[in-house]
């Protein structure tokens, strides 16, 4: 093989555009072959069900709320829960990797916690919760908004998913910093404090944001899955094993392709975030 | 910058620093002991550009930092003059890392500022004048890892200057650029050392750059790190390398380095 050969060889792939719409068309079209010859739409619904289903996000399915408004719920609750767990997860860290005394005494619990599936916590949480809700905790016992559906049990279980990435990746982080930035820093005069603030957090930052991403997806893994479980009420997860339970197989198909892009989305504005911060990571001279 | 008379700093011929019989011992977790310095004996003068030459790894930096203040020695004793203190006055420029990453040049520059608690409308143009002054003049808002090795030595340098030091430390800092480069850097110090006074105390293993810069050559031999000659340097300044005392004095310095040079 000639040189020019192995070069074209090589470098040629399909176009962008095309490499993105030829390969779930491909998919779709077998996909709508076998429904049409398993003629069992409700084990095995055609994609025009689906896509009938994803069009019409706000048709209520019986007393379960619509696709988009059990998806905003479900999303408030993450955003809530991982709001907490990020917010404990870093400070936590940071504490960890500063002071000996906090590391050595918070490592053996951590550890031994860190392994446990957050959803075996969902049990738990509910007996300690019951099914109390945000509002409530404010004195409020209906606001008769989005955050009635937001329970003190869910914000939990999401909590525990989300923070120990976030708690790890930090202190990890925090450890790790290089030391000739630290040397550095003492010799411009800056006091424990300020090495702090001006050191150990941006040399952090990174594996804080990594932490921060990987707790994020997590969160919204545990959220689908707590709120399929019994005795929850709401959330696109449970209008999934709600329509699961009906024979709606279009509309389970419909919230997995919403719970998979809503999943991607965080993904890709973590990344976006991440990226504007710490351009200068692994550039370091 | 620190050459303002009437500030009540020492005098022209003041002892800035006074190292006397320090010796310095490491200890290697595998049992291996290393005699970094013997016995050193040195008087830095305000002022003076020192220049300490020697092997890699014969203990220039274990001195440098011992200086600093960032070590301390086994035996002997180490007197700076009333005032001086690390962190403050004193400034160390270091060979690698010498910028935050995360932060642009003028950041960097204004770090020293803003420990001081400097507020951001005064650091800036200072640093924006320091930055002008080492020749990086629009590279304000550059991060470390879009400038070039010389040009991060440059503003390593600036950084160092934010804090007005009456010391400076400097451990091999021109040791990664290139060969052209270094000449500018060398010839830009030289030009900031005429202008400021600032006593400058630089480590290197080049006895071209010692030659160069220093108004002092201090040579040191390898393991136990030991003061073997001093040589003192009045050719006038930019120093021409093609000179006959130029080269004389390569060669005596190569000669008390006796081979360990090579």
């Amino acid at each position: 093989m000639s040189r020019e050969e192995i070069k074209s060889s090589n470098s040629w792939h399909w176009p962008k555009l095309v490499r993105w719409v030829i390969g779930p068309m491909m998919l779709l079209f077998i996909w709508q072959v076998a429904a049409q010859r398993f003629n069992q739409p409700w084990i095995f619904p055609p994609v025009s069900r689906v896509i009938t289903q994803l069009a019409h996000p706000l048709r209520q399915h019986y007393a379960s709320g619509s696709l988009a408004s059990n998806t905003l719920i479900s999303l408030l609750r993450v955003l809530l829960g991982f709001s907490l767990a990020a917010i404990v997860g870093v400070t936590l860290g940071i504490l960890m990797g500063s002071v000996l005394f906090v590391r050595q005494t918070l490592e053996p619990v951590v550890e031994l916690l860190r392994p446990l599936c957050p959803i075996a916590w969902l049990p738990f949480a509910i007996a300690v919760f019951k099914l109390r809700t945000l509002p409530q905790l404010f004195g409020i016992e209906y606001s008769r908004t989005i955050f009635d559906q937001v329970q003190l049990g869910m914000i939990f279980v999401i909590f525990v998913g989300g923070f120990f990435p976030v708690l790890t990746n930090t202190l990890d982080g925090v450890v790790g910093v290089r030391q000739s930035y630290l040397l550095l820093a003492q010799t411009l005069g800056a006091s424990p404090r300020q090495t702090f603030i001006h050191v150990y957090l941006p040399a952090a930052l990174p594996m804080i944001l990594t932490g921060l991403r990987q707790g994020l997806g997590l969160s919204w893994f545990v959220i689908i899955a707590a709120e399929m479980m019994t005795g929850s009420d709401s959330g696109i997860g449970y209008l999934l094993i709600y329509a699961s339970d009906n024979s709606a197989m279009d509309i389970v198909i419909a919230a997995m392709l919403i719970i998979g892009a809503v999943g991607a989305l965080l993904a890709l504005s973590m990344r976006k975030i991440m990226y504007s911060f710490i351009s200068w990571k692994g550039k370091e001279v | 910058m620190t050459a303002n008379p009437n500030s009540k700093g020492p005098s022209k011929n003041s002892v800035v620093l006074e190292v006397r019989g320090v010796s310095k011992t490491f200890y290697s977790t595998l049992g291996a002991t290393v005699r970094a310095l013997q016995d050193v004996n040195l008087a830095v003068h305000n002022s003076d550009f020192v220049t300490l030459v020697g092997a890699t790894g014969c203990g220039k930096t274990t001195l440098l930092n011992l200086i600093a203040g960032l070590d301390a020695p086994d035996e002997g004793n180490l007197r700076l003059s009333d005032g001086l203190r690390f962190g403050d006055n004193i400034a160390y420029v270091f060979q690698h890392y010498t910028l935050f990453p995360w932060r642009t040049a003028l950041g960097n520059v204004a770090f020293a500022l803003q420990m001081r608690g400097i507020p951001r409308h005064r650091r800036k143009p200072k640093a924006s004048e320091l930055l002008y002054k080492v020749g990086l003049a629009g590279f304000e808002n550059i991060y470390p890892h879009e400038l070039s090795g010389g040009m991060r030595q440059r503003a390593a340098i600036a950084q160092a200057l934010a804090m007005q030091p009456k010391l400076l430390l400097m451990d091999e800092p021109f040791g990664a650029v290139d060969d052209s480069t270094r000449g500018e850097l060398q010839q830009m110090v030289t030009e900031l050392w005429q202008e400021n006074q600032t006593t400058i105390i630089f480590v290197t293993h080049n006895i071209d750059e010692a030659i160069v810069l220093g108004s002092r050559i201090i040579v040191f031999s390898e393991r136990p790190g030991k003061i073997v000659r001093e040589f003192k340097i009045d050719l006038p300044r930019p120093r021409n390398r093609m000179t006959k005392e130029f080269t004389d004095l390569f060669i005596q310095i190569r000669q008390s380095l006796s081979g360990q040079l090579d």
